[in-house]
């Protein structure tokens, strides 16, 4: 009963983190209809922001994560500007652009932080919390889940309650329809991939503390990313969600009860199963020609 | 009156003359001075880059050291020594490619590898070309890799001692878990090697958590093998340490931790505690040891060394740092007593007598697990953090317990898949 409590916890806080870089690659993705391969690199982005400003330069951690926010944003906002806007037509392009961009993202963390051992970010919130005597959660991850869930209820706010949220959706289920409407489309693009980037540079800066930062690390968050998004619903933002926290639960209690590598191959096998059982994943919804 | 024509000439000519003059001592001395190239076909780039890069640093430090000294005398001549390194980012095919452009290109006379799927690429042309080729991995050995030796690192054999020490010191421990990577490179003959060595000790290994590269979260995996409550947490291979012993902390382990490597440990203990981290065993000592200056240390002044590889690059010493110059010192050892820099000639100087090994009696080994004795092992230093800071509390003898005990260790390694004699 511990183990699976413990798992439990374990689980959803990973959950969290998952859905913060999940929603951003299906929001791109169904504003833009752009497969972005950088994705994990906007993740890794977020964590090497804090690992060069806060652990290395001495910047607090709480402002570093803003401007790790604030940069990986930036950087989501030239892509849509410069490589996504001129290729909006040719999704073949996009996705190379993506892959190309990634590349360049690695590149540039080696050069900022070298080539060599991973990058380790100490903890800012030290300690553990003990429950019930066997419950044992690390402050920074209560910290990590706590900001986790507070940004997708943010998101969900906006996008549920503010008009520029309807605007965006609106363009996720069609573009065209929703340009005669008078919605700016560029001004929606930039939108979309500026909260989807700005959501992964949060999730890197969260998860900097937790894990190994490497230029490479942008791999693992790809894939998991993959498997969320077709597993919740391609296109599906509370899908995305959903498909997070069940994942990484699913993932969780693979690996306590039957190790890691059987995890893995379990997870994926999981994708394939969803995408034969039902295509358009949990959230998803199949739209008629 | 201007310069003519003609004096113009004789000036240049006369500067000719001179200018060749004052550096005719200079090429005469050239004349005699050769430079041998070795070559370090190793990971600069990619994940496995921590196990390159340092490498050739310390190299780099060994080959200045020797060259300010005015080179090293071969066969009667004089070298200089060139250290020519290519990045194949752990890919095996840019690692064929980068041992053809070290051989063909470059000259080299001796080729540096870390070891593994990399290794195995190569081997074929190394064979072919009788090229001198090391590898930190003996695993990588076959009974037709005449060119291939292992002289410094025998990983994971020298794991048994840290066991041995810790069930000496120990004696309440009595069961044990191991983690590590599910690759047959690394991580499934570290857990062989483990394995076999608890069971020698008379330890009970109550879980083997085998886990890929892709994990980002060891909270689910250290909780697991918590759950069973083994004395002894062990970490074979050393790609993951740092999150394991943070979780290992965070979930309030209080058992005793023992590690192939430690690489990095300061920043384990800013994650952690000193406290927590005090007391763990591994295998790699840092060089400002007093424990390396002992009698039967060969390596000269492991203490200058440390301090020179961490001015110039603070952060990043690791397990190879020391080890890719280790096997440099032994290649030039073995160049010294062949008189020549030829491969095959320093290869056969190198066999013909007990290697002169790092840590002091060397014997060639290997034939009875890979088919070839063609990996030097001896005494290796058991680390143990203390305040702090690694230190060697003893040298034990892996070849010893390799003579009392090899077929506990074929055991498991079949077990397990791998492959042996």
């Amino acid at each position: 009963m511990e183990l699976i409590l413990q798992s439990i916890i374990n689980g959803l806080i990973q959950g969290g983190l998952y859905a913060l870089f999940a929603v951003g690659l299906v929001m791109i993705f169904g504003v833009m209809g752009v497969v972005n391969f950088a994705h994990g690199e906007l993740v890794m982005a977020g964590a090497y922001t804090i690992w060069y400003l806060h652990a290395q330069q001495g910047l607090g951690y709480l402002p570093t994560v803003v401007v790790a926010v604030v940069l990986v944003t930036l950087i989501g906002l030239l892509m849509e500007r410069f490589l996504f806007r001129p290729t909006r037509n040719d999704p073949l392009a996009g996705l190379i652009c993506s892959i190309g961009m990634l590349f360049i993202l690695q590149v540039i963390a080696t050069l900022i932080g070298g080539e060599g051992p991973s990058k380790q970010v100490p903890p800012v919130f030290q300690g553990t919390l003990v429950v019930f005597d066997f419950l044992r959660i690390p402050n920074q991850r209560i910290f990590a889940l706590v900001i986790s869930v507070a940004a997708l209820v943010t998101l969900w706010y906006f996008l549920a309650r503010t008009k520029l949220g309807w605007a965006l959706r609106a363009v996720a289920l069609d573009r065209e329809a929703s340009a005669l409407q008078g919605i700016n489309i560029n001004r929606i693009s930039m939108i979309a991939i500026g909260v989807g980037a700005g959501m992964a540079g949060l999730a890197g800066a969260l998860m900097a503390p937790l894990t190994n930062i490497n230029p490479h690390m942008g791999h693992n968050v790809i894939i998991t990313a993959f498997i969320v998004t077709i597993v919740g619903g391609v296109g599906s933002l509370s899908g995305a969600v959903l498909a997070a926290i069940l994942y990484a639960l699913f993932h969780t209690f693979m690996t306590v009860y039957f190790g890691g590598t059987i995890a893995t191959i379990s997870g994926l096998l999981l994708m394939v199963l969803v995408l034969i059982i039902k295509p358009t994943g949990i959230m998803g919804v199949r739209i008629s020609e | 009156m201007g310069m003519t024509r003609r004096d113009l000439l004789r000036a240049t000519a006369a500067g000719a003359v001179v200018a060749g003059t004052a550096s005719f001592p200079g090429r005469l001395f050239a004349a005699k001075q050769k430079t041998v190239k070795i070559g370090m076909n190793i990971p600069m780039t990619g994940d496995y880059a921590p196990w390159g890069l340092p490498g050739l640093y310390g190299c780099q430090i060994i080959a200045d050291d020797l060259n300010a000294a005015g080179g090293v005398e071969i066969g009667g001549e004089n070298y200089m020594i060139e250290m020519v390194a290519f990045d194949h980012a752990y890919d095996t095919e840019k690692a064929v490619q980068g041992y053809k452009k070290l051989v063909l290109q470059d000259d080299v006379k001796m080729v540096m590898m870390l070891g593994g799927s990399t290794v195995a690429s190569v081997l074929p042309w190394a064979q072919r070309k009788k090229m001198l080729t090391t590898t930190l991995l003996p695993s990588d050995i076959t009974p037709d890799s005449e060119y291939l030796i292992a002289t410094c690192e025998s990983h994971p054999l020298y794991n048994v001692t840290g066991v041995e020490w810790l069930a000496e010191n120990y004696p309440e421990a009595k069961t044990a878990a191991i983690v590590t990577n599910n690759d047959a490179e690394y991580g499934l003959q570290s857990a062989a090697t483990y394995k076999a060595a608890f069971e020698v000790a008379g330890i009970d290994v109550i879980d083997v958590n085998l886990h890929g590269f892709d994990i980002t979260d060891f909270a689910p995996i250290v909780s697991s093998v918590l759950a069973k409550n083994p004395d002894i947490f062990c970490m074979a291979t050393s790609f993951y340490v740092t999150p394991l012993m943070e979780q290992l902390y965070h979930q309030g382990f209080k058992g005793k931790i023992i590690s192939c490597t430690l690489d990095y440990y300061d920043e384990i203990i800013a994650k952690t505690s000193k406290e927590f981290v005090n007391g763990t065993i591994f295998q790699f000592p840092d060089f400002d040891d007093p424990a390396l200056n002992q009698e039967g240390i060969n390596f000269p002044n492991p203490g200058d060394f440390d301090a020179k590889f961490r001015k110039d690059h603070p952060n990043d010493w690791s397990a190879v740092a020391w080890e890719y110059p280790a096997i440099l010192l032994n290649w030039l050892e073995g160049a010294k007593a062949a008189g020549t820099v030829e491969p095959t000639e320093v290869l056969k100087s190198l066999k013909s007598s007990d290697p002169v090994f790092i840590f002091g009696e060397g014997q060639w080994w290997g034939s009875q697990l890979w088919g070839l004795d063609n990996a030097a092992v001896g005494r290796w230093p058991v680390v143990v953090v203390e305040d702090g800071k690694a230190r060697i509390r003893e040298y034990r003898s892996v070849s010893g317990w390799l003579d009392k005990n090899k077929d506990v260790l074929i055991k498991h390694m079949k077990e397990l898949g791998l492959r042996t004699v």
